[in-house]
């Protein structure tokens, strides 16, 4: 009996301490909370198709960028991989039952729950005008808006994150399948657990900056306030040492992800395995040393700037080991251009061009006129859109029949993964040239010259919006009474939870797994979808 | 034990038999971490203060109760020899007996300490250190010091609050040879209580020492 | 543990716990000596001992697992990142207080009143 049929009541979901139906419970909140998210996106972009400030006011358009930055990264982009598919996956992928505390699982959800209601709350009640950054002392101070209960969502929010890091990481040290050392573990699995290493150690500091703003706004405890001989860059230097490494919590479980779509759809093995797993260990640790790099012109010193600015080029290392390692990865592969390959491919090329104009900002000398710039917005855009959320959909495409048990329609699912692409340059590329020419972010108006660039940004949004509600309906559609049922390993993948039923049982595994004699066992001359025996459709039957 | 015997006797492994010790003491330890960060913020904050204004701190510091505070030091630094010792009766069948009494005593002292720290609060109230309009010192970085003063101890007692009701319910647990208290859980259960005790031990020197000899 | 093995631990709780003791009496004594910085760098060492004692025999850090060490080793390194790489935009940053100077009134907008 499936994971899906063992108890079919409410209580059975909303009591459950089966990491397979957390990560659903978690898969649904999210896209919601991504939905609301993309709403202040939609309103933002309508705004800024005119220059005039017609369509909201300034103080409006200032909550509606707040509520989108705040939503897409505490309540969506944080949670998406790792709440959905690490939990789904990694005791699947390393041969456990289990995560190692399952009801402390349960409790993160619930603690995300509440700490996503609380903002929903603040957002009813007029939302908040500070940009996702709280920056000092505006925040503290001068904002006439909801801080202290959008914080307070905040803070919870991130005791589900430091609960689930905690989680994943005694998990990937204590259950492994016998046999399974760290180096036959895939690649999704390192960046998961590097990834949960950070949230255990950065997420902390974000907590307590919350509060100290929180107690600050409502007690005048003012650490960050200079007339009590605080410094509100204080609150900047604690603020980004979280949110710096928060967007590796963002992009590593995407690298996890194409690490796993790219060696089955060219099968062939990873190129440069432990390279890959040192990298993910070089990105994670790396990161932790770059944060100044987002406060060049805040008032930082400038020997600080230079050591942040180093630094910051070093972590683009690693990071490109890794996209040559797929790019080789390729070579003489045998590609099959599937809806999971069609979205690792775009991560792939647009997290390098993401990943390109993160050097320019490295540099001090170009940051001071490009920050605060949409060269800024574009860069991370392209790392947070372009990157983490095209690899959460292939992931979501490759997996969907493990967790499901059904086949979506490919070429309903190539089509939107195109869209998408299309779309997202469409939108995006257009902000790099507009924050080369000066136009800054945060404004809801701009000088009339700018308005070509803005209105075919808003353009591709559309067809970004079109390309993201297409799975909606026909992943919905996959999963009608007779629709098409997908078998154990559809896509002849390797890794651990191919081995086991689609969708798996409750306790995953019949009997413990053995762990395969080579992690990535591919080989693109023994590809299943050329044998002539099967006629070249993709066997229903896993192939060994 | 290695990690993969370890793996083997998880109860969603086998069903119904206890973890072994490695998966909740690493568990704790990585929560020790987190929550080492967690207050980390505001010792950095602590840093910045005391580096830019040396005299306010002294001057501050110097209006903490000293004999209160060390008193305090001393209570929760045996409550951590208390607690290590009920560990090692747990794990021991000709001592276990104790196990309970030492626990009801740590939480005792912990209930001790909160008591000492209401008085301190008390006493700090009423000479104006309270920051705010009508505080009462006036050195640069003093207020800074009392603000940082309120916010640290009182983090450290909720901290604190949380492990007397957890020994507590591991005292009383005990006592009533509950199955889900065993010595693993109670061994968990002590190292968050050294925990609180350590970031006591470095709050101590910094909020009460920082200049006594003028 | 069997009971001589409780003896001997009980016994090192001991004197670890009067070490603690002194080692607190040390630090509010060196409190009271004017010894400029010694008297922090005194604080956080003595403070560092006393811990040092708590994790590795209250805690049993010594006795404990390499990931368990490594776990707490990770914590500690990275608040002494923390501290220490935003220390160094506060030790490099030059502080030039400006004089105080009283606030500049500007020509008022209005427009000139005839005197009464």
């Amino acid at each position: 009996m499936s994971y899906l049929e063992d108890g079919l009541t409410l209580r059975s979901w909303f009591f459950t301490t089966d990491h397979k139906r957390i990560a659903i419970l978690y898969a649904i909140a999210i896209t919601g909370f991504f939905f609301i998210g993309g709403a202040a996106a939609t309103l933002i972009r309508l705004e800024l198709a005119t220059p005039a400030g017609d369509l909201v006011s300034h103080d409006t358009y200032n909550r509606l960028f707040t509520a989108h930055g705040v939503i897409m990264v505490w309540l969506f982009l944080i949670p998406s991989i790792p709440s959905v598919l690490g939990n789904f996956l990694i005791p699947l992928m390393i041969g456990a039952r289990d995560l190692a505390f399952p009801r402390l699982n349960l409790l993160s959800w619930y603690l995300y729950i509440a700490g996503g209601l609380i903002i929903l709350a603040s957002l009813f009640l007029g939302g908040v005008d500070t940009g996702w950054t709280f920056y000092t002392p505006y925040s503290t101070m001068f904002s006439n808006s909801w801080v202290a209960v959008t914080l307070t969502g905040v803070f919870v929010t991130g005791f589900s994150s430091i609960l689930t890091g905690l989680n994943f990481i005694v998990t990937v040290h204590t259950l492994r399948t016998p046999g399974m050392g760290w180096f036959k573990l895939p690649l999704f699995v390192w960046a998961i657990y590097a990834t949960s290493v950070i949230l255990v150690l950065a997420t902390p500091v974000l907590a307590i900056t919350t509060l100290l703003v929180i107690a600050e706004r409502l007690w005048q405890i003012g650490v960050f306030d200079p007339a009590y001989g605080g410094d509100p860059l204080l609150f900047q230097h604690l603020f980004w040492f979280y949110s710096h490494p928060a967007v590796y919590i963002m992009v590593l479980p995407a690298m996890g992800v194409a690490s796993e779509i790219i060696p089955c759809f060219a099968r062939q093995r990873i190129f440069g395995y432990r390279f890959m797993a040192y990298a993910i260990l070089g990105i994670a640790s790396i990161g932790f040393l770059v944060w100044g790099h987002h406060m060049f012109v805040s008032g930082q010193s400038v020997a600080a700037s230079m050591v942040f600015s180093l630094l910051s080029f070093m972590v683009a290392i690693p990071s490109s080991i890794k996209v040559f390692n797929w790019t080789a990865t390729l070579y003489r592969g045998s590609i099959h251009f599937d809806a999971p390959m069609l979205y690792a491919l775009g991560f792939v090329g647009l997290f390098t061009v993401g990943g390109l104009t993160g050097l320019v900002l490295a540099s001090l000398s170009l940051d001071v006129h490009l920050t605060d710039t949409y060269f800024v917005v574009s860069h991370f855009h392209y790392i947070m859109v372009g990157g983490s959320v095209m690899a959460y959909f292939g992931g979501l495409h490759f997996w969907w029949p493990k967790i499901t048990g059904r086949m979506y329609a490919d070429t309903w699912a190539r089509i939107a993964a195109v869209l998408i692409f299309l779309g997202f340059n469409l939108t995006f590329f257009p902000q790099y040239l507009l924050g080369v020419q000066g136009m800054p972010r945060r404004y809801h108006t701009y000088p009339p010259e700018f308005q070509v660039l803005n209105l075919l940004s808003s353009s591709g949004a559309v067809v970004l919006a079109v390309g993201y509600l297409l799975p909606l309906f026909y992943f919905a559609w996959s999963l009608r009474p007779g629709g098409r049922i997908a078998g154990a390993n559809p896509f002849h993948a390797t890794g651990l939870e191919w081995t086991t039923p689609s969708p798996p049982p409750k306790d995953n595994f019949e009997q413990l797994p053995e762990p395969p004699q080579e992690v990535y066992g591919y080989d693109p001359a023994k590809d299943p979808r050329h044998d002539p025996a099967r006629g070249g459709a993709m066997a229903a039957e896993p192939v060994r | 034990m290695n990690a993969n015997a370890a793996a083997r006797e998880h109860p969603h492994y086998a069903g119904g038999r206890e973890p072994p010790r490695e998966i909740g003491q690493l568990g704790m330890w990585v929560f020790i971490a987190s929550e080492i960060l967690f207050f980390g913020g505001l010792f950095v904050a602590y840093v910045y203060g005391r580096s830019h204004w040396p005299n306010g701190f002294a001057q501050a510091s110097r209006h903490t109760d000293v004999v209160l505070g060390t008193l305090n030091t001393g209570v929760l630094l045996t409550s951590s020899a208390v607690i290590a010792l009920a560990v090692a009766c747990a794990e021991s069948p000709a001592f276990r007996r104790w196990t309970a009494r030492l626990l009801w005593l740590t939480a005792a002292l912990g209930v001790i300490f909160i008591v000492v720290k209401g008085m301190e609060y008390r006493k700090e109230w009423h000479e104006h250190l309270f920051p705010g309009p009508g505080f009462e010192l006036d050195a640069g970085g003093a207020q800074l010091f009392f603000m940082l003063y309120f916010v640290m101890t009182a983090l450290h007692a909720l901290h604190l609050a949380i492990g007397i009701v957890g020994v507590s319910l591991f005292a009383w647990a005990t006592g009533q040879a509950k199955s889900w208290a065993p010595p693993r859980r109670i061994d968990i259960m002590a190292l968050y209580w050294h925990f609180v005790d350590v970031v006591w031990i470095f709050l101590y020197p910094l909020l009460y020492l920082v200049e006594r000899h003028s | 543990m069997n009971e001589r093995e409780f003896k001997r631990h009980a016994f090192k709780l001991l004197l670890a716990w009067l070490a603690l003791l002194v080692l607190m009496l040390s630090s509010l004594g060196s409190a009271y000596l004017s010894l400029g910085v010694g008297n922090l760098i005194a604080g956080v060492a003595i403070a560092t001992v006393k811990s040092s004692i708590v994790a590795l025999l209250f805690m049993r850090l010594a006795r404990s697992s390499a990931t368990v060490r490594l776990v707490a080793v990770v914590g500690i390194a990275m608040w002494l990142l923390l501290a220490g790489l935003s220390g160094v935009d506060y030790a490099t940053r030059s502080r030039q207080p400006a004089a105080f100077q009283l606030p500049r009134q500007l020509p008022s907008l209005a427009p000139e009143q005839e005197p009464r």
